[in-house]
């Protein structure tokens, strides 16, 4: 399993803590940006997220020049293009994404527009296109899950075609992402369990997938602890401030490993199964993580026996015997999510999903062979596979 | 001093012999879709007309395969008549010879970023399947389970032996027709 050779790379400047919204107006000065623009959502915007932003810009004496709070779950072209727009007739020089998944591929995509030119998105799909730095970029991530605010990929709808457009390139990542536990607080449980459980996934693949690097694996692990040790504990208490910068952190440290080592089969199961059945992608994660480290179970036996260490700490790894580790750390995985499903009913099958249709698993399965992170699972994946993993997972 | 004599040596031969393999590969992926169902299968769900090449960075050895429809793939040598739908691309010679030579597998170059995916990925990973499935058939199982992520436990040998006969001397034709032509 280990690489003999690996790539690792992650120019983001990390502000996390207490009051780490307020040093975004010095960070935005130090790149002498003196006009920023704000990329979110409504329910962000209606939750009071941006105030504390636009407070602490204020009392440095930055005006935020202006603010589209309408991105949609699923961004697409035309939205950017109208963005991109705003963003020229206002003169901004700056973006501030404030939000989930959706504001933070957004933003990455308008700032290639603003940068490079154009109106169409479009012609900037693929791998390597972008050759130049782009505007300053920040990131604010209103969820503890996506790890977006630390990966150099954004995918956004083509309306007009209807398919989904990937863009990588190390310029779409932001200079800097601000973690601040008061973005998290108000976080509904739900969305609070499916989020974590997107960030461990990330870290568990991470560490058990074919890409997976010594400084990779340091990431998965610091962010599966994090997550193993705080999750329940927010969903007892979601005030607790220490609690959600823990979870929060967790996400980022997840998505540092990810986008540096990649993900395998739990994620191309999500991916197909939230674009056919629009299931949210991290409570796709918690549905199939175990089932898929059942399947891979005799090539990741290994680094997921380490695993348990982090799920369940030094007594239980001591105590159990080495032998049985990796069926451990997926009992470990079982029983966090039987605690969220006590806590927040987080589905644990395809079938409590309410969602998923029985006769849908075929296409999952097809869409699911074709995905690109499939190449990175350790175990080869046929569709008998798929469908037997798929199988398990309904319930 | 002897190592540095023999070096512009060692990388001709490399670069002859990714070459020579992408010429075979080539050849053997047209074969393998006249005689296998299963590369027949992949192959359908691909667009008439699509086209495939893998490359070496920046502008070294290449081979380019068309989709022509029902399943078959077309040989179209190292230069495509029309911009390729897919580039699989080597990021230096010596990258494409561990894989060619059987020194790393497809899936490790991968996760080594040894190899960059240019247009839909979904595709890509079709024809990496079909390029597994070409490997299965026409390497010693020895070799193959070094070019590839997991020998397919549905093949066995008599039927190994026969598509790789068959490959085998379908490639060979393509190539003394093209030394004709």
């Amino acid at each position: 399993m280990t690489n003999t050779y690996y790539e690792f790379f992650c120019p983001v400047k990390v502000i996390a803590g207490k009051a780490a919204l307020e040093h975004i107006p010095y960070e935005l000065t130090g790149r002498a940006a003196r006009r920023p623009m704000i990329i979110t959502d409504k329910g962000v915007r209606a939750a009071g997220l941006l105030d504390p932003v636009i407070m602490a810009c204020e009392e440095s004496g930055l005006d935020i020049i202006s603010i589209y709070d309408d991105v949609p779950p699923d961004s697409s072209t035309t939205v950017v293009r109208d963005i991109a727009a705003i963003y020229r007739e206002k003169s901004c020089d700056s973006i501030i994404a404030i939000g989930g998944g959706s504001a933070i591929d957004t933003g990455k995509a308008v700032n290639i527009l603003v940068s490079e030119g154009g109106t169409d998105i479009a012609e900037y799909t693929g791998a390597g296109l972008i050759k130049h730095p782009l505007k300053p970029f920040f990131v604010v991530p209103t969820t503890a899950g996506t790890g977006s605010e630390v990966t150099s990929v954004a995918v956004i709808t083509d309306e007009k075609k209807g398919i989904k457009l990937p863009f990588s390139s190390s310029f779409l990542l932001p200079d800097a992402a601000v973690i601040d536990p008061r973005m998290t607080l108000t976080l509904p449980a739900h969305i609070t369990a499916a989020t974590a459980m997107d960030a461990m996934t990330h870290g568990i693949e991470s560490f058990t997938c074919m890409a997976k690097n010594p400084l990779s694996d340091a990431y998965a692990t610091s962010a599966i602890r994090k997550v193993s040790e705080s999750l329940l504990h927010v969903m007892d208490n979601p005030k607790d401030t220490d609690g959600r910068l823990a979870l929060a952190q967790a996400s980022t440290m997840a998505g540092i490993a990810f986008s540096n080592s990649m993900v395998g089969l739990v994620h191309s199961l999500g991916h197909a199964t939230g674009a056919l059945c629009h299931l949210p992608h991290g409570l796709c994660m918690s549905v199939y993580l175990p089932y898929v480290l059942e399947y891979n179970l005799e090539t990741i036996r290994g680094p997921l026996g380490e695993l348990l260490l982090y799920l369940e700490g030094p007594e239980v790894y001591a105590i159990t015997p080495a032998e049985r580790r990796a069926e451990a750390s997926i009992a470990a995985v079982r029983k966090l999510r039987d605690a969220l499903y006590k806590r927040c009913e987080l589905p644990r099958t395809l079938r409590e999903t309410g969602k998923v249709n029985e006769s849908q698993l075929d296409q999952i399965a097809e869409m699911a062979l074709d995905d690109g992170s499939i190449m990175f699972n350790p175990k080869e994946v046929t569709l008998a596979d798929v469908r037997a993993v798929l199988n398990n997972a309904w319930g | 001093m002897v190592i540095k004599r023999f070096q512009p040596i060692a990388s001709r031969a490399k670069r002859q012999y990714v070459a020579l393999m992408f010429q075979v590969m080539g050849r053997a992926l047209q074969a393998v879709s006249e005689v296998d169902q299963e590369v027949q299968q992949e192959a359908q769900a691909l667009p008439e007309g699509f086209l495939f090449e893998m490359m070496v960075m920046p502008d070294g050895a290449s081979l380019v395969v068309e989709h022509v429809g029902d399943g078959r793939l077309h040989y179209h040598g190292s230069s495509a008549p029309r911009p390729v739908n897919v580039s699989i691309r080597f990021k230096h010679i010596t990258h494409a010879f561990l894989v060619l030579s059987f020194q790393e597998k497809t899936s490790v170059a991968f996760a080594n970023d040894r190899m960059l995916v240019d247009g839909d990925v979904s595709y890509a990973v079709r024809m990496t399947r079909v390029l597994n499935r070409l490997e299965a058939f026409i390497l010693p199982r020895f070799v193959a389970t070094r070019a590839i992520k997991e020998y397919p436990k549905n093949l066995h040998l008599p039927e190994k032996l026969i598509s790789a006969a068959q490959i085998y001397l379908k490639v060979a034709t393509h190539f003394i027709q093209t030394a004709r032509a």
